[in-house]
């Protein structure tokens, strides 16, 4: 009995470490109302850790040359784009970019530690948040997939 | 002994002051912001866009692509035309206040001084509508901007060191019938 109670104890631990780490990065929300036509409703809340382990898997998958071809593309900005996150991370909460026309409104601003995106026009209003760190990383993941000779080129990507 | 009690909390207030002082003469200055602004009443549009000096300052070194390295952009010989910035900026920056160079034709004039330490252009187009625009530069940006050792070379990274430097500053207004851009600097992370 006191073995099965120190083996649940072991597996809820585990599970409790487990959950904790997972979302330790924050999370990623992504929010859609659809005005035209058909009314929906999309909400999604996922672990931000997740996306750049799914972008490691996809290395791994069919799409690996898709995300090498993007890898190579993206991969002589990296170090400036990592830059501005972190930049971005320490700073205070701010819009960044803010357009107004006629029937359409999109905001990008920082809040907190995430990126958010707000878009609101006739057809849907979106909302996208994703942690700075979680952006930072699936950003290297997708350097990295980029073919050897590349990133060998420019040891600074990983900087 | 009343006495030493009495002149405690004095050595503590005069502490707690020395160390209030010490420690707003160290803190970091405040962050910049480079404002872009620009509104098109025809169209409806608005377009507001905030960047921390900080984070540009950071960035640009980091890029290192094409004619960008290390924060310098180089300028390619031919597009020089044998013309020497250098030179041109250090005469500029010993010269007395004044117009340097003034344009007037039929439908366009440019004007070109040195006002209170800044580079001030004025350019206004009759044939785009009626377009003007004004650009004012603090010299210590354009000094910062040639003050890499290559002639072909443009120090982006020392101007924008420079610009956090600089005061709240108007730097470019263009504006036309319809449009009006303007582009600036303050301590400010919003455009209210």
């Amino acid at each position: 009995m006191i073995l099965a109670a120190k083996i649940g104890l072991v597996c809820a631990g585990t599970i409790v470490a487990g959950a904790g780490a997972l979302c330790s990065e924050g999370f990623i929300r992504v929010d859609v109302a659809q005005s035209r036509g058909e009314l929906r409703h999309i909400n999604v809340t996922a672990p931000a850790m997740l996306v750049p382990m799914a972008v490691q898997f996809a290395t791994h998958m069919k799409s690996r040359d898709q995300i090498a071809k993007a890898g190579e593309q993206i991969e002589p900005y990296v170090p400036a784009i990592r830059a501005a996150l972190r930049e971005l991370n320490e700073g205070g909460d701010m819009t960044l970019v803010d357009v107004i026309e006629p029937g359409q409104h999109v905001r990008v601003s920082k809040s907190g530690g995430s990126i958010v995106v707000d878009v609101d026009n006739q057809d849907a209003i979106v909302h996208v948040s994703a942690p700075i760190r979680a952006i930072s990383g699936t950003i290297q993941e997708i350097a990295d997939s980029a073919s050897p000779s590349d990133t060998s080129s420019n040891p600074d990507s990983r900087n | 002994m009343r006495k030493q009690i009495r002149v405690i909390p004095i050595f503590c207030l005069l502490a707690a002051g020395l160390v209030a002082t010490a420690g707003s003469a160290t803190a970091a200055p405040p962050e910049r912001y480079l404002h872009v602004r620009v509104e098109d009443s025809a169209k409806g549009e608005n377009v507001n866009v905030n960047v921390p000096l900080s984070m540009a300052e950071t960035v640009l070194p980091a890029v290192n692509k094409g004619p960008v390295l290390n924060g310098r952009i180089t300028i390619p010989s031919a597009q020089m035309n044998g013309i020497d910035v250098h030179a041109i900026m250090v005469a500029v920056r010993n010269a007395p206040d004044g117009e340097f160079v003034t344009v007037k034709e039929k439908n366009q004039d440019v004007k070109v001084s040195k006002m209170n330490g800044n580079i001030v252009v004025h350019v206004r187009d009759g044939k785009k509508a009626d377009e003007t625009v004004d650009a004012t530069i603090p010299m210590k940006v354009v000094d910062a901007l040639v003050s890499g050792t290559q002639p072909d070379q443009l120090d982006v990274a020392a101007a924008l060191r420079a610009l956090t430097d600089a005061g709240d500053t108007l730097l470019v207004t263009v504006q036309n019938a319809t449009q009006h851009v303007r582009i600036w600097i303050d301590a400010r992370n919003t455009q209210e």
